[in-house]
């Protein structure tokens, strides 16, 4: 369906405006501009910032650079988490442009993985999608392709070239008619009133009975107290992709065409505006 | 379970054996419930004593290079690793840390000591378990993926290298959210499969757990007590019964 090919391309080219600032804290030999982009929601921070980077070390000397991180109001961000599930989760319902500060010292090693290279980020990309597959497909898909097609995924990913990812994703999105579906479904939910980053589990994109499970039936299964209730105010927002999908909408069309280019469903649960 | 796999009951019931044996010869695992959930997680902290040239960084290599890879010349010897593992088994005192005081026993000045953090939880998605732990100086500074390789036998070493999905690497901890090292899971179905197919044959019952542990776990520093392995209900199999296969498989990476 062409409705439904258009999806993927305006998840692919969703962007995020960001300024990002250097630490105060941080010695420089002279005052450091803020530097402002547009962020690829479904790319990875490290690989995006070689220009923030650059940029800041122009007013630093060599001795006082570690490795670079990130942080939005205190909190380090994920590297390994996409761009668009840092920003629904921790900055949502913060103003525009998404304000991200710059370390260059004090690597907060407990919580962030270390990056010194992008094979890094490969490495992470490519686990994930072979941990997707292993859920859709017992493995079957990505250990049937060849190297130069897992290349081809991480290539697309990295150049921001839809048309090259999405010719070799296709194939970890088929499944077979008579199935209604995947095996189970990739997902990840992230709650703000969960001590542990995500839930990740099995869950089955159609019930016993042959009905297709919604996104309602994974909540309510997952985390039921992110629903509301009957005559109860709203208190959460689902969101994915920067967007609060239909709560009936089936899980497996969100599967094929609101994961991440890791194929995972990323879903955001956070405290609804007040206001 | 037949076919290299576990599922989630299993795996419990599995961690459920290994700590009642645990718990009673002082072996030092626990188990960490995951506040709000059923799930948790197999934890065992153990102080590792490290030549003192390799535990201290003395100069940074990428770990795949050429020159990490064929540097032995510092690496902790057969020997030791026995002394380090009869020290631990040997123990019947139930406090863990006790217990340890007995691995780092070396002269002062040749080694430093590490702690070394293992837990052993379920991938959902691989259907088997997986292996995370994390290390630091006791002075508290972590390990960096450079300082940990450089704690893994030299036999453990090629293979783990030449594979680089099946290498160590680091990975967010899915239940605490900070940052371990693992070893990816995604072969492991493979190489169990053989060992439960020789257990089937032979009529043995296998604590899927246990066996994989003994597989994995020493690449890393973890070696399974062999008190643990001779408990006839755990495991009813000797020790180099069930080892020396596995240990030859290991150390070729192209089978595994």
């Amino acid at each position: 369906m062409a409705d439904d090919k258009d999806v993927l391309r305006d998840v692919w080219f969703g962007r995020i405006p960001t300024c990002f600032t250097l630490n105060p804290d941080e010695v420089t030999e002279r005052e450091a501009e803020p530097y402002y982009l547009l962020l690829p929601r479904v790319s990875y921070l490290p690989l995006v910032t070689d220009k923030v980077k650059k940029h800041f070390l122009k007013v630093m000397r060599t001795e006082d650079v570690e490795e670079m991180w990130f942080e939005h109001e205190g909190t380090p961000l994920k590297w390994h988490y996409p761009i668009g599930v840092l920003f629904d989760f921790h900055a949502s319902n913060t103003v525009l442009p998404w304000s991200i500060t710059v370390h260059f010292k004090n690597f907060p090693d407990v919580d962030l993985l270390h990056c010194p290279t992008n094979s890094m980020v490969e490495a992470h990309f490519m686990s994930s999608i072979k941990e997707a597959d292993a859920l859709k497909h017992k493995s079957q898909v990505v250990n049937d392709m060849q190297k130069k097609d897992h290349k081809q995924l991480w290539m697309g990913l990295q150049n921001d070239k839809f048309d090259q990812f999405w010719a070799m994703n296709r194939k970890l999105m088929e499944y077979p008619t008579e199935e209604g579906g995947f095996r189970y479904i990739p997902f990840r939910i992230y709650q703000t009133t969960n001590d542990r980053p995500f839930i990740q589990r099995l869950f089955r994109p159609v019930s016993t009975e042959g009905n297709p499970h919604t996104l309602f039936d994974l909540l309510k299964e997952m985390c039921p107290d992110a629903l509301t209730k009957d005559g109860e105010e709203k208190r959460f927002q689902v969101v994915i992709h920067g967007i609060e999908p239909l709560l009936e909408t089936p899980l497996q069309w969100l599967s094929e065409h609101l994961s991440h280019p890791d194929n995972f469903l990323h879903i955001c649960i956070i405290p609804a505006p007040t206001d | 379970m037949s076919c290299g796999v576990v599922d989630e009951e299993e795996f419990c019931r599995c961690c459920r054996l290994l700590l009642q044996h645990s718990n009673g010869v002082g072996d030092g695992w626990s188990w960490e419930a995951v506040r709000g959930s059923d799930e948790g997680y197999l934890k065992k902290t153990l102080l590792r004593s490290v030549p003192a040239e390799r535990s201290v960084p003395q100069k940074h290599k990428e770990p795949g290079s050429d020159s990490e890879k064929f540097d032995y010349c510092h690496l902790q010897t057969e020997e030791q690793e026995k002394q380090g593992v009869d020290a631990s088994s040997d123990s019947l005192r139930p406090d863990a840390e006790e217990e340890d005081d007995g691995v780092c026993g070396a002269p002062a000045g040749s080694s430093s000591v590490l702690q070394f953090e293992y837990h052993i939880l379920y991938s959902c998605s691989y259907r088997t378990p997986v292996l995370y732990f994390r290390a630091s100086t006791l002075e508290g500074r972590s390990l960096t993926l450079e300082d940990v390789w450089r704690t893994v036998h030299p036999n453990y070493r090629l293979g783990l290298q030449s594979r680089p999905l099946d290498a160590i690497t680091q990975q967010e901890h899915p239940f605490l959210g900070q940052a371990f090292f693992y070893l990816h899971p995604c072969r492991t179905e493979e190489f169990m499969k053989p060992l439960l197919q020789m257990a089937r044959d032979q009529n043995r019952q296998v604590n899927y757990v246990l066996s994989w542990l003994s597989v994995v776990g020493p690449m890393v520093g973890l070696e399974v007590s062999l008190e643990c392995l001779k408990q006839q209900q755990l495991h009813p199999t000797t020790p180099q019964q069930l080892r020396v296969p596995l240990r030859g498989s290991i150390q070729q990476p192209k089978t595994l």
